[in-house]
């Protein structure tokens, strides 16, 4: 069981690195063109949902499937309230939080007793009924019509306000992800997906703690999706297409999958390549499918394995050269 | 607001003069379309039942059958001889499903791979993926539909698409045939032995690998089959298969995994729930009843209705 701390490189040049990175990325909006800039803002947004499925994922070893459901929820949630009722964005946003945690608690409950096949299953049929009542109860929802969504920030900033937002909240996902890694809980999850009956045995409380991730990682879902519901004016049950949550287990194990960096890069790497490549269609989704076949396949790490052997090829020359 | 009022207003009519004949009809369509939905899903838990792993693709392969029903069926032989279409359609889905399963699954059982069900689950969906894409890219985004397979029919109270009808005896035929297949001939008892026991098959002197090749083809077959039977009715896109997989998934999980009979009696009963739901309750959401039902038979019986408890090895 291999994670980042395993890294060669040492603590301090690491922190170092990552500060340096969120400099460059917190600069970055002023040499990229207006295209971009939302293309990254998009990108912070498959940040968020990549690394939250992959704490259940990756880190629980449940597979859920139903991870873009849970955003669209929290989407549809927030704009139903703040067009109806009048609530401020808000309000609309906890609501997001209160109803994914709960679907995610239902399912939770009713799934996670059994296999972990079954979570896979069931959030699957879940995902699809979700799809088919938002475009069914049109009175509601506008159905395929889409449901136009009060927006944030309005005015001449908006872009840069709306790509500071989604920055600040992949890096909060991240960092909660980290503390849970680093906590109690994360070495529970761990333990649960090595081996669930000796974590049990152990005496770990499986059911519960695995409830309790599907429930963190699907609460992150949900408020992600709201924030995206307000950013871009317009949601429609496409936000539930299974592409959607394809896209999301492409970006984490291309990323590498049980990595913290792993979904981030993952993320924003394959949001830019797709962004770049948009003339040739649907040849970018075959492509990225082989690459994960491929990986799944051949190398099990993704890009983050790649990016820690060459850290470790590295720092080994570095120690013989001193030698 | 027209086509959804119109709905509407037929679906009050139907509600308002329920009696016996109306009920018998929806009881009929319900057994129909159930056994319909039960071969794709017979194929999903065939599979998991020898290998312990899901076949997400298995929409993508109900596709791919399908689009090559349709080819057979327009371009080369005709609508006459369909028949011949789908034992064509179903051996070329069998042979890709075999080369599929010796490219990507078989190595899930050699060397290191740390996680199998996780690794099969990235892999299918990856592939599903791939499917629907490289559908895209050949056939383009447009609906396709071979011309239908037999005039309209009866079935005792229910007037019936002759396509439908089609696909109801052909379900019959195909699972006697599978069933007589696990039941009486060699290969379909070492199948059931491999089920059982992956270990004690091999020290039976049965390459177990062969038979995974073989069981990854025969299960894929029959969701091919159901794309070919259904193609006229239910319409050929790159995502058509989206619909049968979740009706397979919520059969197998109400069924309880890797029981064959429970999937019978689950695809029957989803059948009949997804009809007499939309006549008593809302056409609109047919799809949806299935998935309530799912969560009802897990909160009172996690195992489905014919799952045994988990036996951990």
């Amino acid at each position: 069981m291999k994670n980042i701390s395993d890294s060669r490189l040492s603590g301090l040049s690491r922190y170092g690195l990552l500060l340096a990175l969120l400099l460059v990325v917190c600069l970055l909006p002023f040499w990229t063109g207006q295209y971009y800039l939302q293309v990254f803002t998009i990108a912070f947004y498959y940040v968020v949902l990549a690394s939250s499925w992959n704490l259940i994922a990756g880190y629980t070893g449940q597979f859920s499937l139903a991870h873009h459901a849970f955003a669209a929820i929290g989407g549809y949630a927030s704009a139903l309230l703040v067009t109806r009722s009048g609530f401020p964005i808000s309000v609309g946003i906890l609501a997001s939080l209160i109803s994914s945690t709960l679907m995610g608690l239902i399912l939770g409950v009713l799934c996670l007793r059994m296999r972990a096949i079954y979570l896979a299953i069931a959030t699957w049929a879940f995902a699809e009924s979700v799809r088919i009542t938002l475009s069914m109860t049109y009175q509601i929802t506008r159905g395929d019509l889409g449901l136009a969504v009060p927006k944030l920030f309005l005015g001449a900033g908006r872009a840069l306000a709306c790509y500071y937002l989604f920055l600040g909240l992949a890096v909060l996902t991240v960092l909660t992800i980290i503390l849970i890694n680093h906590s109690k809980m994360g070495y529970y999850l761990r333990a649960i997906r090595d081996d669930e009956i000796v974590a049990r045995v152990m005496g770990i409380n499986t059911t519960r703690w695995k409830i309790f991730s599907f429930i963190i990682s699907s609460g992150i879902a949900g408020i992600a999706g709201a924030f995206y519901g307000h950013y871009n004016g317009l949601l429609t049950p496409v936000m539930v297409d299974f592409n959607e949550m394809a896209f999301i287990v492409i970006m984490v194990v291309i990323g590498g999958i049980r990595t913290i960096p792993g979904p981030v890069i993952g993320a924003i790497l394959i949001e830019v390549l797709t962004e770049t490549f948009r003339e040739f269609g649907e040849i970018r989704m075959v492509v990225f499918a082989l690459a994960v076949i491929a990986i799944a396949r051949l190398y099990n790490e993704g890009a983050m394995g790649v990016v820690r052997q060459l850290a470790q090829r590295i720092s080994i020359k570095g120690r013989h050269g001193k030698v | 607001m027209l086509i959804p009022a119109c709905g509407r207003n037929k679906h009050d009519a139907e509600v308002n003069t329920i009696d016996s004949t109306l009920i018998s009809q929806y009881i009929i369509a319900g057994i129909v379309i159930g056994l319909i939905y039960s071969l794709m899903a017979m194929g999903i838990t065939f599979i998991y039942s020898i290998m312990r792993i899901i076949n997400w693709s298995m929409g993508e392969f109900y596709m791919v059958g399908g689009y090559l029903q349709y080819i057979i069926v327009s371009r080369l032989i005709g609508v006459k001889v369909w028949y011949i279409g789908v034992i064509l359609s179903m051996i070329g889905v069998f042979l890709l499903g075999m080369l599929v399963q010796w490219l990507l699954i078989k190595p899930m059982f050699e060397g290191n791979v740390e996680k199998r069900a996780e690794y099969a689950t990235i892999v299918t969906i990856s592939l599903g993926v791939l499917f629907v894409n490289v559908a895209v890219i050949g056939a383009g985004p447009f609906i396709y539909s071979p011309p239908g397979y037999s005039h309209n029919t009866q079935i005792l109270t229910l007037p019936l698409s002759g396509t439908r009808y089609v696909a109801f005896i052909g379900t019959i035929v195909l699972l006697s045939l599978f069933y007589l297949f696990l039941k009486k001939t060699w290969l379909g008892r070492a199948l059931q032995g491999a089920a059982q026991n992956r270990i004690g098959i091999q020290t039976a002197g049965i390459n177990v690998f062969r038979l995974d090749q073989i069981a990854f083809g025969i299960g894929v077959a029959l969701a091919a089959a159901a794309g070919a039977l259904l193609a006229p009715e239910f319409y050929l896109y790159p995502k058509c298969g989206n619909i049968a997989t979740m009706k397979g998934f919520e059969i197998i999980v109400i069924a309880g995994l890797g029981s064959i009979p429970g999937v019978l009696c689950a695809g029957l009963l989803l059948g009949l729930i997804e009809s007499l739901g939309a006549v008593f309750l809302n056409p609109s959401f047919r799809d949806v009843y299935g998935f309530l039902f799912l969560l009802a038979i897990l909160a009172i019986k996690p195992t489905g209705l014919f799952g045994e408890t988990e036996r951990v090895a």
